[in-house]
């Protein structure tokens, strides 16, 4: 295959990996919690070493403030 | 049998003797912070394995006969990244649809997965490296499981150092990083292992 197939293919695969993210961000924002997971506890209280958004211990240190 | 006893070396030398914690200092954030008990600390070691383990055999490929023959190798850290987001995000979808009982353990650290360079260490070493297949499978799964047994020997030390007398001021974290740092004086003490057998 030349060089510019190969390109092609690369840029492909990785508009992709985008397309392949998102979505499944969003199809795991949408599936429903599963019964008896709707509270889960954290179980450290003082943890919100890395700051990610998405993390429990984040969004309680956030709400806390 | 040459290659079988070589595969293993490269797994027990990737967990014990550089270890991807003690001596690259990688995921850290999640060694200190879900280490506080035995069982978050396990459902997080697992995490990251089955992660690193499947990061590694994707991430290989597509950097050998798809970015290298194109000729954007340089692309290769944005590639990773999103293999690795998309992964952990399509396990989170998995375990949330078809497990229940360990989403319940898991559910709540599945994201931060995305944020533990360990795993982007991994895939990013192996190119860097220039490792086979097999090396890197062999890579992969000898750091991850290096991450587990390091993240829960901690854990089990932090639950002990709870019930201990430390002084006020060492109370917490310190005592924590203190401890750290024996672990991995404590793995200093590992190199070498193999250098009569290999």
């Amino acid at each position: 295959m030349p060089k510019e197939g190969y390109l092609v293919l690369a840029i492909s695969i990785l508009v992709a990996l985008v397309i392949v993210f998102v979505v499944s961000f969003v199809l795991y924002k949408r599936t429903p919690v599963p019964k008896g997971c709707e509270n889960l506890k954290v179980n450290e209280e003082n943890c919100s070493m890395c700051g990610h958004e998405e993390c429990p211990h984040y969004v309680k240190k956030e709400e806390e403030k | 049998m040459k290659e079988i006893l070589t595969f293993v070396l490269a797994i027990v030398s990737a967990m014990l003797i550089d270890n991807v914690v003690l001596s690259r200092f990688y995921g850290i954030c999640p060694f200190l912070g879900v280490s506080k008990k035995v069982k978050s600390a396990l459902g997080m070691g697992i995490a990251v394995v089955f992660v690193i383990v499947l990061a590694t055999v994707i991430c290989w490929p597509l950097y050998n006969y798809i970015l290298v023959p194109a000729g954007i190798e340089f692309m290769d850290t944005v590639a990773y990244i999103l293999v690795i987001a998309s992964l952990v995000q399509l396990v989170g979808l998995f375990i949330k649809k078809h497990s229940p009982s360990l989403y319940k353990t898991l559910g709540i650290y599945l994201p931060l997965i995305t944020t533990n360079c360990a795993v982007l260490g991994v895939a990013q070493g192996n190119t860097d490296q220039a490792l086979s297949f097999i090396d890197s499978l062999a890579n992969g799964l000898g750091t991850s499981l290096g991450f587990l047994f390091v993240i829960v020997v901690f854990s089990c030390i932090r639950v002990r150092l709870e019930s201990a007398n430390t002084p006020k001021a060492l109370k917490g974290l310190p005592i924590a990083l203190i401890t750290a740092a024996i672990m991995a004086m404590a793995f200093m003490g590992l190199q070498g292992l193999f250098s009569g057998i290999v």
